[in-house]
């Protein structure tokens, strides 16, 4: 087959329209991505958005590597809540489904203040649901059973810890049936957001 | 019947993608747990229909028959790119809603079914009308099965609650199944039941003598025609 023949031949056509196609649609969504962008800030007054039903005012707390990684998870930040003097952390909870995990928002009440020393932990206002990795039975974990966390605040004050075993007792074991793995990160993430309060907020006093 | 008109009436009823074709069923069984996000998966599936659709018209000399199929995916794949760019800027909660669903629409055979079988043969406005009508077809049996699921699975309508009665079954995938299949019998029923009586009405029709007198003209005109 001569190079001319090749131009010609209904294979080279193929190819081209291809080709073609698919760069028109390359160019066409590089444009759109720049367009719809989401910052991160955008993102973040919609996890507010979602987590208080209104937007409010957050200051971040910096942590090091080292006050942000534990053996349960990982803090993704930490921020003061000045309306209500809550504290929102973001946490990844490992020990998920195929070794993935599951990121939350938990929203921890307190009393007394960081900056003379007095913060205690008085009990977990609420947990919010953010991102999962590998967890194809997230859609178990319900609004309800986020709401679960919330209701033990006399234990959590004491420095209890969630567990997510199957045929486990007692009030902080907390899993869903059928979503086991799921429940564990979900409990990790969790705990760690209560062990940084503990151990990096209130200095080991709580 | 005009053709646009048919072609509307064969993507709403008559080849419903649902009820009728049985096609995205994954989607659907998933999908319809509550009439809103049924109702957001269906607009979702009409757009990406519409628009490859259009795309796939407007390109049909264009391409060659070999390599359809792939370039009709990239058209597809690129739509539903666009529209998850889309909702995820503007309709965050829906697109948080369908999740996994919402990339999965590459997949849907619909759409690729109705881009082989109609968009790839057809002129623009025929190929934009079919798109837009099977989705339509589409949206109202999702929309069906997620009101009828939600009402009796968590005793809500399109969020909101309207009774404290609730069973746990039409929430989980062999309430699906249920519901689905009862709404394809009682869909087929009744466009039988349509088409059964549209029938009979023609042939009636066809057997009424035909307007007008058939006998010969009393003056004799037609026999002196004849001799």
């Amino acid at each position: 087959m001569t190079a001319k023949q090749f131009f010609k031949s209904t294979a080279f056509k193929s190819l081209a329209v291809l080709i073609v196609i698919v760069l028109a649609a390359g160019a066409l969504l590089a444009v759109c991505n720049d367009l719809l962008y989401i910052s991160e800030e955008e993102r973040f007054a919609r996890s507010i958005e979602r987590i208080y039903g209104k937007p409010v005012q957050t200051e971040e707390i910096a942590l090091t590597e080292e006050q942000s990684t534990y053996e349960s998870g990982t803090v993704e930040s930490v921020y003061f809540v000045p309306d209500d003097g809550n504290y929102l952390l973001q946490t990844t909870g490992n020990g998920g489904y195929d070794s993935g995990s599951v990121t939350l928002w938990t929203v921890l009440t307190c009393s007394g203040t960081r900056e003379d020393g007095t913060l205690r932990l008085t009990g977990i206002d609420r947990v919010v649901y953010e991102s999962n990795e590998k967890q194809s039975a997230i859609s178990s974990l319900t609004s309800a059973y986020y709401e679960g966390f919330t209701q033990y605040d006399d234990l959590v004050a004491e420095g209890g810890l969630f567990t997510a075993e199957k045929n486990g007792s007692g009030d902080l074991n907390h899993l869903v049936a059928g979503a086991t793995r799921s429940s564990v990160a979900a409990c990790n993430a969790v705990n760690t957001a209560l062990t940084c309060f503990r151990t990096v907020l209130t200095g080991g006093a709580a | 019947m005009n053709r646009y008109v048919k072609t509307a009436y064969d993507g709403l009823i008559t080849n419903n993608a649902t009820f009728k074709l049985v096609l995205g069923t994954c989607a659907t069984l998933a999908m319809s747990t509550s009439a809103v996000n049924s109702f957001g998966m269906g607009l979702s599936v009409t757009v990406v229909l519409l628009l490859s659709n259009v795309v796939i018209s407007l390109l049909r000399k264009v391409i060659p028959n070999t390599v359809r199929i792939p370039a009709f995916i990239v058209i597809i794949a690129t739509m539903v790119t666009l529209l998850r760019m889309v909702l995820e800027k503007y309709i965050p909660s829906l697109y948080d809603a369908m999740g996994v669903f919402l990339p999965l629409i590459v997949v849907n055979c619909v759409i690729l079914g109705r881009a082989e079988a109609f968009a790839s043969k057809q002129p623009v406005l025929d190929s934009a009308i079919d798109g837009l009508f099977t989705g339509l077809g589409l949206t109202f049996a999702l929309t069906l099965i997620g009101v009828i699921r939600e009402f009796l699975g968590s005793g809500s309508f399109f969020g909101i609650k309207v009774m404290d009665f609730s069973i746990g079954f039409f929430t989980n995938s062999a309430g699906a199944f249920f519901v689905y299949g009862i709404c394809i019998a009682l869909f087929v029923l009744a466009t039988g039941q349509i088409e059964k009586r549209a029938r009979a009405k023609r042939a009636r029709a066809l057997r009424r003598p035909p307007e007008g007198p058939l006998d010969p003209p009393e003056d004799g005109s037609a026999e002196k025609e004849v001799q």
